[in-house]
């Protein structure tokens, strides 16, 4: 099965492709991979005042993989962590049009979003700032 | 061309199958005879009408193919045990039956072509009995090597800063040397990963063929497992990097 044009658009043209210092206090980083195909996904945002202002990341892998990666730091960017919470991989399945055999690189960029969020978080847990 | 008469396979297994020994424990996952409807005990056949039987969808490969489950396999038993089936099921010795054994041979030779080509290769092997003894792999969850995928990623940079230069440059020759060193070093750290693999399989059967049902012979069963998930994970990434590599600098 072919690609769809959106997904060969973000192979073409990823957006947001780098990274930040990963022990900065305002960013979360995610890191995941799928032991099925060996696909490697780093994503990380970069929060104020509760707002991700800020995301990038790096992926090794298939077409499918860097272009769920790249819709997905399209989309938190300007999110709340709590609105990013929400996203689903099924939202990027739809967008991206993928075929079955490639849901898994959706659910890998949950899955990153997901493991940024909690890095974030629980940075900020540990805040002396924090209500802890 | 060696013709085996269908009789003469057939017969085979009719008189292998009526050894109730550790051949009893292989039996597919069916009870009744689809032609005769009497008990079937045999392995591929009905006992008493002779009749080939249908290979289960749910027969796992190994059992399919007759062996228990272990990672050390001998090739070349596994691989005449898969020629004697293919002419026990070969469509083939079945022209002259009836439409419902001309089927039933064709599907059960499908399968256990499939059966074979996993079974052959000992990491697929080890893949296929993880998941069978785990029901998905994904309930193993094991938390990523960061440093694995930080080093991935890396590589991918360097990788991609060598895809643009100019190959016949210092900077291509430089990029180009640094590349080949780190394929040659995944390339070990990647054989290394097989040997620790290997002492897993043994580990994996001698715990099998010793065949306790402790509380300590549990936590050695899903030490293994785990540690065999990881490890073929990690082989995977490791793996894809270094086909990578190779091809980039090729």
């Amino acid at each position: 099965m072919a690609y769809s044009d959106k997904v060969v658009d973000h192979f073409n043209n990823p957006r947001n492709m780098g990274s930040f210092k990963k022990d900065d206090a305002d960013v979360g980083t995610g890191m995941v991979g799928a032991p099925e195909c060996g696909d490697v996904m780093k994503l990380q945002i970069k929060v104020q005042n509760d707002t991700i202002v800020d995301a990038k990341f790096k992926t090794f892998g298939c077409g499918s993989a860097i272009a769920s990666s790249s819709l997905a730091t399209e989309w938190l960017k300007g999110k709340t962590i709590e609105e990013a919470q929400k996203i689903k991989n099924t939202d990027i399945v739809q967008e991206l049009n993928l075929p079955p055999v490639k849901i898994h690189c959706s659910v890998l960029a949950e899955d990153a979003i997901k493991a940024a969020l909690a890095d974030y978080q629980k940075k900020t847990d540990g805040q002396p700032t924090g209500t802890k | 061309m060696g013709h085996i008469p269908c009789s003469f396979s057939l017969m085979d297994n009719h008189q292998s199958s009526s050894h109730p020994d550790t051949r009893r424990q292989l039996q597919m996952a069916r009870s009744m005879c689809w032609h005769c409807q009497s008990e079937v005990t045999g392995e591929y056949f009905c006992d008493r009408c002779v009749k080939v039987q249908p290979v289960s969808k749910e027969t796992d490969y190994f059992t399919c193919l007759g062996f228990p489950r272990r990672l050390m396999l001998d090739p070349q038993k596994l691989e005449a045990k898969f020629y004697e089936l293919s002419r026990t099921f070969h469509p083939d010795f079945y022209q002259t039956k009836s439409a419902d054994e001309q089927t039933i041979s064709l599907s059960n030779a499908a399968v256990l072509n499939t059966a074979y080509r996993t079974l052959r290769a000992p990491i697929q092997r080890a893949e296929y009995l993880l998941a069978l003894e785990t029901g998905s792999v994904k309930d193993i969850r094991t938390s990523p090597p960061a440093d694995l995928f930080e080093e991935i990623l890396e590589l991918q940079d360097t990788l991609e800063e060598y895809r643009a230069s100019d190959r016949d440059s210092d900077q291509g020759h430089r990029l180009r040397s640094t590349l080949k060193t780190e394929q040659e070093a995944l390339e070990r750290r990647k054989h290394e990963m097989e040997a620790q693999l290997q002492q897993l399989f043994a580990d994996w059967d001698q715990l099998q063929d010793a065949g306790e049902a402790t509380s300590l012979a549990r936590v050695e069963r899903d030490r293994i497992l785990k540690q065999m998930r990881d490890l073929l994970s990690n082989r995977t990434y490791v793996n894809n990097i270094v086909n990578d590599l190779a091809a980039t600098i090729a």
